[in-house]
């Protein structure tokens, strides 16, 4: 667990969790995550508006889902006056050199940090960058603000056309690299920002119903919605999203479960652990039992599940 | 002798035998064959063989034959194209066998060695190969080169290019065949056989005025019975019996041989219930060609025509039983049967004839359609078999199933009639593969079809949003089956339109055609043609205006007779015509008048009806989107769910894609209690994919536990709960169901 400057809410829960940590034995979070949203030039007003809203809209998820704390989530954006209360500043290049700097002051080793770039894309390879007010910094400068959080986990997305040629500059250990499109060629319109937003915002993306939305969930929910739209618009498919590490994706959360300190709720989440540990041996087993059989074993651990859940809900554990 | 005095001596005999075959030549382009036939024999042996051509071509063909093998006897220079004639005169009597050992024989020369072959020569070789065409597609690519080396031997030789473009644009390719039939006309102008050429391609094409353009050709050569044999073909398909009585009897006045002309004059015979005028065209065909399919053949397709698909099917297995390797035979047996849902059997004739035929572009799309039908889920539910792509019948079905069931109960209650079962309805989530289903090429206008039991139409995905209701069009459809069924498909086009338009109003508010003041201009107008002469609106419309205006035009006349002569008269009349009475006799015994009574009486009753009526300009289609989606909202405003609930049910019918539109209206429907139809749209939203299916699936689930499903309930949110154990909604809706079962009422 570690002691960087945290304020607030986010102060008080660190210390709760460390309290736990202490109490029981059951493996307590200690993620926090930090964002950085960048949501650059629009060109028309179609754009500007809809950069905005993904801007805004990831905003309210990154403070009520993933519970970030108001000084480790930073928005930069095209036009600051359209919401004053939760932009931090115009998105130029000096803006978000500063923001990589403010959150390396805040992180803790283990923590996530999520940058989110939303715009238009262009250029390849290292000079790879997404149209920002003023000179854009390019894939290049990405790579080195970045560094300086080894001890993090990045998820770095670029949700902007032509963005595929990022990965190759930004990825590497601890990093998951997430960009519309597979290359930079493809420079079509990118309808993949809007999904990868929707996903982060909702509860539809969390695909296994546990209540905790990893990267690779949002990841495969927005790369699904977007192929979707094409099919129903019958138009070929012009955009291939791509994530560089499906396998730190998939362990990757964007907010840490919380557990409760409440020694009771701590038994009962471990018994409902060892339950659904049984289900999975139950699952491994079922071409090998007759349905019946295994109808009635999978509807008596689920049932035993269920309890579990509504007895942690009534102690007040469940989730947040 | 010296080769300057030998051609002194020849030259003068050259010279004489040229101008003959020039004279000749000019007497068959104006279609003068009295003259043609006296220039031929004034020639003698020269022209011997071009005498034996012009016996064929006045259907002289005993005299012919004997002429041609005169000619190879006296080793007429032209003996090749004498033996290919006889040949061909084989082929049409059906006698293939020695058709092709007669062919055979003269392409063997041909292969061994041509290069001294003349232009007419490599003429004959390319007729010979077209004599094996049916059974090997590589004499098509022989026959075409052997047209193309006479052509460019003997550019004069314009027969050469012709045979070409009419053999190019019989494998379905009209560009090519039009260029050749362009580049004759250009050296050739006003010549008659490519002036016909290009009224075949206009048909082919669909563009242009096919008839006028086969009648040019007619002006310059009358005796063109090709022409007059399309001109009555044309007729025919348009129900114009009599122009196309007169045109077959034209060409037999020319060429008394022509089968194809007996074949007219046997289908309109056929077709107005004729029987000894059948029989005489029939006999007089069969002493013509005994072992030919082609009367057959025509027929099927003139039945078919006129929907009496199981006629058809049976002039098609007549054809076949004539000549098993008849490509259009196999392939009208073959798609007639497909027509009557018999999908293995009508395959497999398909099949055989694109073996003979690859070039078939009807056969080789519809073999591609049953490919993909094979893809298709064939879904039996009640008295209808449901064939359809996987997504479209999971969402479609659940509203399309009942919504049949509801029509065939209707209509079996009023025309006292019901259809053997099931009834198969094929629904196309592409528009092409529908049109390929309906008529053996793509770019069908029409929506669905039906064949009786048989019915297809396009699912809504297969079009753009707004343009079409499935609903409508599947119970119009289905109310044919009724009326074809009834009839035993004598029911008269207008007719059968009238009651399947008629029978759209009453099933929904909304549904069917309605009034609109183009109609009623056109009505005022006198456009609208008299009850008599409705049918013409549709087989024979003056503007594309014309058969809209006569769908809704044939549902008044429908209503009017119901209204002046009791609702058991339109049964009565289907039921006549299914007695075989002609239109008029059907009048006669159910309206107990004539035609032209029938006629004033509909006149005076539609003026009474729209007396000082008004009409908009437009009226909203029942397919239209935006009038549903303001109702909808303005439901929604309003707080009316019983409201809201009718306004989604309509908007279903016309776009049923939008998961929003079934989630509001399961949601709804639960606020009324009315969980049966909350269980059907929470499966909607799951067929469509939604993009968050375990929550979707928790939704369905809760309903089928509202709806007192509790198995199902059950089964659904443990299927949920063992991909995703740790879902808690889902969790808590299985302790529910727990919690709610009475003892002993499961597991």
């Amino acid at each position: 667990m570690g002691t960087a400057p945290v304020a607030g809410a986010g102060v008080k829960r660190a210390l709760l969790l460390a309290c736990a940590v202490t109490t029981s034995a059951t493996p307590l979070a200690a993620q926090r995550t930090h964002a950085l949203i960048i949501t650059g030039l629009g060109g028309e007003a179609n754009y500007s508006i809809a950069f905005a809203d993904q801007g805004a809209t990831l905003h309210t998820a990154a403070r009520t889902l993933w519970r970030v704390a108001d000084s480790s989530l930073i928005w930069l954006a095209e036009d600051p006056s359209r919401d004053p209360d939760r932009i931090a500043g115009r998105a130029t290049r000096e803006a978000v050199s500063g923001a990589f700097l403010t959150l390396s002051g805040r992180v803790a080793p283990g923590d996530v940090v999520v940058v989110v770039l939303i715009g238009h894309g262009s250029g390849e390879r290292v000079q790879s960058r997404v149209n920002l007010p003023g000179a854009d910094p390019v894939a290049a400068d990405f790579a080195g603000w970045i560094s300086g959080f080894a001890k993090q986990t990045v998820v770095f997305v670029v949700a902007a056309s032509g963005s595929g040629d990022f990965v190759d500059v930004l990825k590497g250990p601890n990093r998951v690299v997430i960009t519309a499109t597979k290359s930079s060629f493809e420079r079509n319109e990118s309808l993949f920002g809007r999904h990868f937003v929707r996903g982060l915002s909702t509860v539809e993306a969390d695909a296994d119903k546990d209540g905790r939305l990893t990267v690779l969930e949002s990841f495969g929910y927005a790369t699904r919605e977007v192929a979707r739209v094409y099919t129903e618009e019958q138009k070929l498919l012009t955009e291939h999203a791509v994530v560089s590490d499906s396998v730190l994706a998939a362990r990757t959360v964007y907010a840490a479960a919380v557990a409760s300190a409440d020694p009771r709720v701590v038994a009962l989440v471990a018994e409902r652990k060892a339950i659904e540990d049984e289900l999975t041996a139950l699952r491994a087993r079922k071409a090998a039992m007759p349905a019946p059989e295994y109808d009635r074993e999978l509807e008596r651990l689920l049932v035993a599940i269920a309890e579990k859940t509504q007895a942690i809900n009534a102690l007040g554990g469940g989730r947040p | 002798m010296s080769s300057r005095l030998l051609l002194l001596l020849v030259a003068p005999a050259l010279l004489a035998q040229s101008d003959a075959r020039l004279t000749l030549d000019a007497h068959l382009r104006a279609g003068r064959l009295d003259e043609a036939e006296r220039a031929a024999r004034t020639a003698g042996a020269p022209l011997a063989v071009a005498l034996g051509d012009v016996l064929v071509l006045r259907g002289r063909l005993g005299e012919a034959d004997s002429v041609l093998r005169a000619a190879i006897v006296a080793r007429s220079p032209e003996s090749r194209t004498a033996r290919v004639t006889l040949a061909e005169l084989a082929m049409r009597r059906g006698d293939r066998a020695i058709a092709e050992r007669e062919a055979s024989n003269l392409l063997a020369e041909y292969q061994r060695d041509n290069a001294r072959w003349s232009a007419r020569d490599n003429l004959a070789a390319g007729r010979a190969f077209l004599v094996f065409s049916a059974a090997d597609a590589n004499a098509v690519r022989s026959a075409l080169r052997a047209f193309d080396r006479g052509a460019d031997l003997d550019s004069s030789l314009y027969e050469a290019a012709l045979r070409a473009s009419d053999l190019l644009l019989e494998k379905y390719n009209g560009p090519d065949a039009k260029q050749g039939y362009d580049g004759v006309l250009q050296r050739n102008r006003g010549n008659p056989w490519a002036q016909l050429g290009l009224a075949r391609v206009m048909e082919f094409d669909g563009k242009g005025d096919a008839m006028a353009k086969a009648n040019e050709a007619l002006e310059v050569n009358p005796s063109l019975t090709a022409a007059h044999l399309f001109v009555a073909r044309l007729h025919l398909e348009a129900e114009r019996d009599d122009s196309a009585q007169v045109s077959a009897r034209r060409a037999l006045a020319v060429d008394p041989s022509a089968v194809e002309a007996w074949a007219v004059i046997g289908a309109v015979a056929w077709a107005r219930g004729d029987s000894a005028a059948y029989r005489d065209a029939r006999a007089r065909a069969g002493r013509l060609a005994p072992r030919s399919a082609t009367f057959y053949v025509m027929l099927a397709d003139a039945a078919a025509r006129q929907r009496r698909y199981a006629d058809a099917e049976r002039f098609s297995a007549e054809g076949l039983a004539l000549d098993s390797l008849s490509v259009a035979a196999l392939g009208a047996l073959g798609t007639n049967r497909l027509r009557g849902g018999e999908m293995a059997a009508g395959r497999a004739m398909i099949e055989r004839a694109f073996a003979l035929d690859p070039f078939n572009l009807w056969h080789k799309n519809t073999l591609d359609l049953l490919d993909e039908l094979a893809k298709f889920r064939t879904v039996p539910m009640g008295r209808f078999e449901f064939v359809a792509p996987v997504r479209e019948a999971d969402v479609l079905l659940p509203y399309l199933s009942p919504l049949l069931e509801e029509a065939y109960e209707k209509l079996a209650a009023r025309y006292e009639y019901r259809p053997p079962t099931p009834v198969r309805l094929e629904i196309y989530d592409r528009h092409a593969d529908f049109s390929v289903r309906t008529v053996g090429l793509t770019g069908l206008g029409a929506l669905g079809v039906s064949f009786g039991r048989v019915l297809a139409i396009d699912a809504p995905s297969s079009r753009t949003p707004g343009t079409f209701n499935w609903g409508s069009t599947s119970w119009h459809e289905l109310a044919h089956t009724f009326t074809l069924g009834l009839s035993g498909n004598r029911v008269p086009r207008w007719f059968s339109e009238g009651v399947s338009v008629l029978e759209e109003r009453r099933a929904r508010a909304g549904w069917g055609a309605e009034l609109n003041a183009p109609y009623l201009t056109a009505l005022r107008e006198g456009f609208m043609r008299p009850v008599s002469a409705l049918n013409d609106g549709f087989v024979r419309p003056r503007n594309s205006a014309e058969v809209l205006f006569s769908y809704y035009h044939a549902s008044l006349v429908c209503e009017m007779i119901e209204a002046e002569f009791g609702a058991p008269a339109l049964p009565a009349m289907l039921r006549a015509w299914g007695d075989g009475l002609e239109t008029a006799a059907v009048f006669h015994r159910v309206l107990k008048l004539d035609e032209k009574t029938m006629d004033r009486r509909f006149e005076a009753w539609i003026t009474r009806r729209f007396r000082g009526v008004t009409a908009p300009d437009t009226v909203a289609s029942d397919a239209a989107l935006e009038p549903l989606i303001h109702e909808v909202s303005a439901r929604e405003g309003a707080k009316d769910d019983a409201g809201l609930v009718t306004a989604l049910e309509k908007l279903i019918w016309v776009w049923p894609y939008d998961p929003e539109t079934h989630v509001k209206l399961a949601d709804a429907s639960t606020r009324l209690g009315q969980h049966g139809r909350a269980v059907r749209e929470r499966r909607a939203v799951i067929a469509l994919g939604p993009s968050d299916r375990l929550a979707a699936r928790v939704h369905l689930a809760r309903a089928l536990l509202a709806a007192g499903d509790r198995t199902a309930a059950r089964r659904e949110v443990l299927d949920v709960l063992e991909s995703a154990p740790t879902f808690e909604g889902a969790q808590m809706l299985l302790l529910e169901i727990r919690r709610t079962t009475p003892p002993g009422g499961g597991p």
